[in-house]
């Protein structure tokens, strides 16, 4: 596979363009007094990714400073609530069991240790880049019987183990779970299971309007997530709250499109859902990710870190699937666990903090030393102002 | 986090493993030549001979790469670790950790690979050990090798001694051997023209050296040229322009240009645009989520340069075979200089659309075991 980078997505001459039309627009709603009391524009990335992309290219330090970029609950580690975190931990307890997940939950501190310090401890614990590589170490691993044809199982351990899968990430990531649940299925790998803290986003923007306190003017809405969703994804929320909203990529001249737009609705004052990544997403989204999705998870209550209960945010197994589910393989049950005390994540998922404003950000907590999640992650906007000292 | 058990952030070069030494290792062992923290010990042994002294070991997972393997990655290490230091690398000691079970196909190919780096380099491997430990105790192979050589009269390298002005040169395209080992990694298959760039540097080191010792002598004719001689430096017949080698290993070029600048209490601007990335390395990073500046290198180094000498060795660099695409990429600013919100010692990236951003030390493990 031959990867062309996307050298025009970060042209230094377009990139100027946009950043002067932002400067006159936003100059232009200065003089016309349109930017009431606050003064400031506050525009929110629900997205990590786009978080990331904003602090890589140094977005913010060539905006005006009268708009204020806030990160959104939309870093799948970051809201992961802490009993789902120390639920995963338990399961790599299990005898016999292979825990997979992806990279970034290794860190995450639970109640009590973490998957990277039970890792230390000797339990199997392996980082995947796909869950469909956890589905092949279930099927490399399902073990020997007596009356089991030698011929077939060349490639098959004696020792039959378990491999649990930790479910975590939005509308991007739970399709292809749902699906490698369908090939274990198909295939009968039934030593293969998760344990989904799965979550909607369409239900965190409408739990962000519902707070006025987070005084939102914009939404950049996630690119990934609407490729699976389309535009029509927002459709409900929008006609709800009327807030502007535009889906962006995440190159840097895709994210000063998106908030060239914003910018360009305000002083219109004509709230729209826009399309700013027409390359990638369309009306409807990709129907079949979305089928197989349905197929496997419903829509279920969820709790988010720091945020806390949130209605129909998160997807279940279905009961037809329920054998793949790891908490009830292994009887296990989620216990309610208080999140850490002083830490300012949850406020600053909703828009209401910026990190600097937590009393623990880079004292006691820091990316060597992380108390909550928003410093662990990659994308958790807490790592992401520290490693770029908030420029 | 737990402090009371070794985690693999320990060992990936970054801040973590910086708080392991400076926490636990050289508070014990402290001394003139190990608190440089340079890439190896530069020891005098009289009579004004100076010898590089380093040491490495190489537990590269998996073993062999598209471009090479755990063999030749651990002689040209040490070769260059050495030749960073300034020394001539001569003389290479090689220990071999084996796994019980392991290949002796695999080990022939590996130690063949070892002789023909050293022959190579101009290296003699002189000393060394062999030993075996019980299967599941090691995985597969692990090398040591360690090397001396000896530092020519008036070379003084050193991280502190970037200064205000220099500029920065990269020997060749960033990233190519992190990323080679990530993507040959079980379960991360690509196909790809990407290859590890392992290499020895001591030839590319010998021609930075010669041309900026002949830049003293053109410099020393012109009356109008103030610039300072290196202070440490008793030896007043030479005067070498450049000031800092580096090869910037694990922790890729952000991590190695943090640790000049904190050696140095300088600032590091480099620019985002002049960069060299090959497009795939480049694609794959932007796929797989990793930042190129701190993906390893095996066979690059970072020059600080005076600026009235840049040009020269800059062209002595691309007259190498293993820097044809050499390139400066950033300068040395004084602290006191700068701007708000900058007044600090740091590395600062310029973006390619016009931005900037801190370019800080890694803090875990990016990637575990690339060398």
């Amino acid at each position: 596979m031959a990867l062309k980078y996307v050298s025009e997505y970060r042209d230094s001459q377009l990139a100027k363009v946009l950043i002067e039309s932002i400067k006159e627009k936003i100059e232009a709603l200065h003089s016309s007094g349109s930017i009431k009391a606050k003064k400031r524009l506050r525009l929110m990335e629900v997205c990590g990714t786009h978080t990331m992309s904003i602090f890589r290219h140094g977005i913010r330090s060539v905006l005006p400073h009268t708009i204020e970029l806030l990160s959104g609950p939309g870093c799948p580690v970051c809201v992961t609530a802490q009993k789902d975190i120390d639920a995963f931990i338990e399961l790599s307890k299990q005898d016999n069991v292979i825990l997979t997940t992806f990279g970034d939950l290794m860190k995450v501190p639970g109640t009590f240790s973490s998957l990277q310090k039970e890792k230390a401890d000797g339990r199997d614990i392996r980082v995947v880049y796909s869950v469909f590589d956890a589905v092949e170490i279930a099927a490399a691993n399902q073990g020997v019987t007596c009356n089991c044809n030698q011929a077939n199982s060349a490639n098959k351990t004696n020792q039959a183990k378990e491999v649990v899968f930790c479910g975590v990430g939005f509308e991007t990531t739970t399709p292809t779970v749902a699906a490698s649940i369908l090939m274990a299925s198909e295939r009968g790998i039934d030593n293969f299971s998760i344990h989904s803290a799965h979550k909607l986003t369409p239900p965190a923007l409408a739990a962000l309007m519902e707070t006025p306190a987070t005084q939102i003017d914009g939404f950049i809405l996630p690119g990934h997530v609407s490729v699976i969703t389309g535009v029509d994804g927002y459709k409900d929320v929008f006609d709800k709250y009327k807030v502007p909203s535009v889906i962006a990529g995440f190159e840097p001249l895709d994210i000063l499109k998106a908030i060239l737009m914003l910018v360009t609705q305000q002083i219109s004052g004509l709230p729209a859902l826009e399309n700013g990544y027409e390359r990638a997403v369309s009306q409807f989204g990709n129907v079949k990710a979305v089928q197989i999705m349905n197929q496997v998870f419903e829509p279920a209550d969820s709790v988010w870190r720091g945020i806390g209960h949130i209605p129909e945010s998160g997807m279940r197994l279905r009961d037809s699937y329920k054998s793949f589910d790891a908490l009830k393989k292994f009887n296990l049950e989620l216990k309610d666990t208080p999140e850490p005390v002083g830490c300012a994540c949850g406020q600053i998922l909703m828009g209401l903090k910026t990190p600097e404003q937590c009393m623990m950000y880079g004292k006691k907590c820091t990316p060597a030393h992380p108390v909550g999640p928003c410093m662990v992650s990659s994308e958790g906007s807490c790592a992401a102002y520290y490693r770029y000292k908030g420029l | 986090m737990d402090k009371n058990r070794i985690l693999l952030d320990h060992g990936s070069g970054g801040k973590i493993a910086h708080s392991l030494l400076k926490e636990m290792i050289l508070p014990l062992f402290n001394n003139d030549m190990l608190s440089r923290l340079d890439d190896g010990a530069i020891i005098n042994i009289g009579t004004g001979t100076r010898i590089a002294f380093s040491t490495d070991s190489y537990v590269v997972d998996p073993i062999f790469f598209p471009g090479g393997n755990i063999g030749e990655l651990a002689i040209n290490g040490t070769v260059n670790d050495i030749a960073m230091c300034g020394g001539d690398p001569k003389y290479i000691s090689a220990a071999l950790i084996l796994e019980e079970g392991f290949s002796t196909d695999d080990l022939k190919i590996i130690l063949n690979s070892m002789a023909e780096a050293a022959k190579k380099a101009g290296v003699f491997v002189v000393t060394g050990d062999t030993k075996v430990v019980p299967k599941g105790k090691a995985d597969k192979i692990f090398i040591n090798t360690s090397g001396l050589g000896v530092i020519p009269k008036g070379v003084n390298l050193s991280g502190s001694n970037a200064k205000a002005g220099d500029k920065v040169i990269i020997s060749g395209t960033i990233a190519d051997h992190g990323i080679t080992i990530l993507s040959s990694r079980e379960n991360l298959k690509f196909d790809s023209d990407i290859k590890s760039d392992t290499a020895p540097l001591n030839q590319m080191v010998k021609r930075i050296l010669n041309q900026s010792l002949i830049d003293k002598r053109v410099i020393e004719q012109s009356p109008t040229d103030k610039c300072p001689t290196d202070s440490s430096n008793s030896a007043s017949n030479f005067n070498y322009r450049v000031h800092v080698l580096r090869d910037p290993t694990r922790g890729g070029v952000g991590t190695t240009l943090n640790e000049i600048a904190s050696q140095s209490n300088v600032r590091i601007n480099i620019w985002e645009d002049a960069l060299p990335i090959k497009d795939s390395v480049r694609g794959m990073c932007e796929l797989l989520g990793f930042d190129p500046l701190y993906l390893a290198n095996e066979g690059k180094l970072l020059a600080v340069v005076s600026p009235e000498s840049t040009n020269r060795v800059l062209e002595a660099i691309r007259q190498d075979e293993y820097g044809k695409d050499a390139a400066i990429i950033g300068e040395v600013v004084g602290i006191e200089n700068s701007d708000k919100p900058l007044e600090r010692s740091g590395v600062f990236l310029k973006t390619s659309i016009g931005g900037f951003r801190i370019v800080d030390m890694l803090t875990g493990e990016q990637l575990p075991r690339i060398c």
